[in-house]
């Protein structure tokens, strides 16, 4: 017997390890199983946005249906602002400046925006724990909570539905541990089936401006710029020319990701461009920073992280 | 706007208008912008609170308009008047969704309710009593540039582009600024932002 308990230590140990790794495995499978939900699943339902204590309503339809998902989303307060979305095709809907653009992207790969496979990945980046048990728009809640291990993201508190591992509850926490935003959804629903004409904008256009992308110039199939100095796990997942409404000329566009948090960069000539101030700026939780490049053009980073990232990324910018 | 004119909104929107108070409040309605948009937004809040609003479709003014219109008394009698923002918290207690759901709904309502719109909104499909059976009307303000672009649309542009490659984490995140549409310069500067140096990686390719 007095030999025992030395001989228990190491198995004991071991048990540890293995629980542990079962636990960030269970978590990662949530986390996984979220953001398939997200793209996946039909739903319709309304939710609350609140930043800086001020909140917003929003009405959203997501339908997913013949291998194509679509979504509108429609604010419920002030001026009553829509984006809608089908497959490759968005537009935003604004009727305090009583203009609609009309944005299309490029075809990319759905892996681009996947979250890696293997919790190796997020581990070094990323704690991600399970928690408890709650109830959120009266459905049962997983809590997950994701704790950046640096100060180059932010983490998330996640409430993910029982069932269908939607987040009907989440916030987004800042590098002191303060709530950047919150989403709350009041009431959802999982329709098997959601008619097409849901998707329909609902807002009358008459007499708007459509703004809409020239696409007489070809795209380039790839930009020459890359940031030279990237936040741990940050990696490089898209390079090319996108068209934006209202503008003749494709702009470069970078899409860099952890797995989770995305920092898109965008780069396009000052001729074209003169509205975008120089430094920081924000919209809503995302992060903004602009700079003019050494070749002239201007540089925008923007993303749902610190706004050392955005400088961070934007600032090492160099031609190949 | 006042508490008595907002009183009488919520009260007609929830049947607890006499026929004759309703007659004079669509008379109010027919030369006053302001308080047929608040009659919208009421309905559009009480039916959010209640759960009810899976389409924007502001169904519950347009009966009530109809009725109204076509000289029908309400189909039930009035009731006895609560205060109005007791009658707008009431649906939060049968909803059972957390405390915290009802702050931010009660703050929601209060900052719409402080909010004044700016002169000039228009209702898009016309007057009300042309509109009862039509396509569901929106506030829409008036462009304030008649250029229709106005201040740094760009950035909204870029963030509509950023949003189609967001993770399911934060693609609603992302629309839900796009929405708000707020751009506004940071209150600070470089040197108030963290120094922190990540590691230099050289020669990253495409994932």
């Amino acid at each position: 017997m007095r030999n025992a308990l030395p001989a228990a230590v190491p198995s004991l140990f071991v048990f540890a390890l293995l629980s542990s790794q079962a636990s960030a495995q269970q978590a990662h499978d949530w986390l996984d199983r979220m953001n398939r939900a997200v793209e996946e699943l039909n739903y319709r339902g309304t939710f609350v946005h609140v930043l800086d204590g001020t909140p917003e309503t929003l009405h959203i339809v997501h339908r997913n249906a013949d291998g194509q998902s679509g979504e509108r989303i429609l604010s419920l307060d002030g001026a009553s602002r829509e984006i809608v979305r089908q497959g490759a095709r968005v537009q935003g809907i604004f009727p305090d400046r009583r203009l609609v653009l009309f944005e299309t992207r490029r075809d990319v790969s759905p892996l681009a925006t996947a979250l890696p496979s293997d919790t190796a990945e997020l581990a070094p980046h990323y704690s991600i724990e399970l928690g408890g048990s709650e109830r959120v728009a009266n459905r049962a809640v997983q809590v997950l909570e994701i704790k950046p291990r640096d100060e180059f993201r932010y983490g998330y508190m996640l409430w993910l539905d029982q069932e269908t591992a939607m987040p009907l509850k989440s916030h987004l926490v800042d590098e002191q541990g303060k709530v950047v935003e919150e989403i709350l959804f009041t009431d959802i629903e999982f329709p098997a089936d959601i008619p097409a004409a849901a998707l329909e904008p609902t807002i009358d256009t008459a007499g708007f401006t459509m703004q809409r992308a020239a696409d007489a110039k070809p795209l380039d199939a790839s930009i020459p710029w890359r940031a030279a100095i990237l936040p741990g796990g940050f990696k490089l997942s898209i390079a090319t020319e996108s068209r934006i409404a209202g503008s003749d000329t494709p702009v470069g566009h970078l899409v860099y990701s952890d797995g989770l948090a995305t920092v898109s960069v965008f780069i396009e000539d000052p001729a074209t461009e003169a509205e975008v101030g120089e430094g920081f700026s924000t919209m809503g939780s995302t992060n903004v920073y602009s700079l003019t490049l050494s070749s002239g053009q201007k540089a925008t980073a923007i993303g749902e992280v610190p706004r050392q990232t955005v400088r961070t990324i934007a600032s090492s910018l160099v031609a190949q | 706007m006042t508490d008595q004119i907002n009183d009488q909104i919520s009260a007609f929107i929830d049947n607890e208008l006499s026929a004759d108070e309703s007659a004079l409040l669509m008379r109010r309605f027919e030369r006053d912008t302001e308080a047929r948009a608040r009659a919208m937004r009421y309905t559009l809040i009480g039916s959010s609170l209640r759960g009810e609003l899976l389409e924007p479709h502001p169904s519950v003014l347009r009966q009530r308009i109809s009725a109204a219109l076509s000289g029908n008394a309400p189909p039930s009698a009035p009731r006895a008047r609560e205060p109005w923002n007791d009658r707008w918290a009431r649906p939060l207690l049968g909803l059972g969704i957390a405390a915290t759901v009802a702050i931010v709904a009660i703050g929601t309502l209060r900052s719409l309710n402080e909010a004044s719109l700016p002169a000039g909104n228009v209702v898009t499909s016309g007057g009300l009593p042309l509109t009862v059976s039509s396509d569901p009307a929106y506030v829409v303000p008036q462009a304030t540039d008649p250029s229709g672009v106005g201040a740094p649309i760009r950035l909204t542009n870029y963030l509509m582009h950023h949003g189609e490659f967001a993770s399911g984490l934060t693609r609603t995140s992302v629309n839900s600024n796009v929405l708000g549409g707020a751009i506004e310069p940071a209150a600070v500067s470089d040197a108030a932002v963290s120094n922190a140096k990540p590691i230099p990686v050289a020669g990253e390719g495409l994932e």
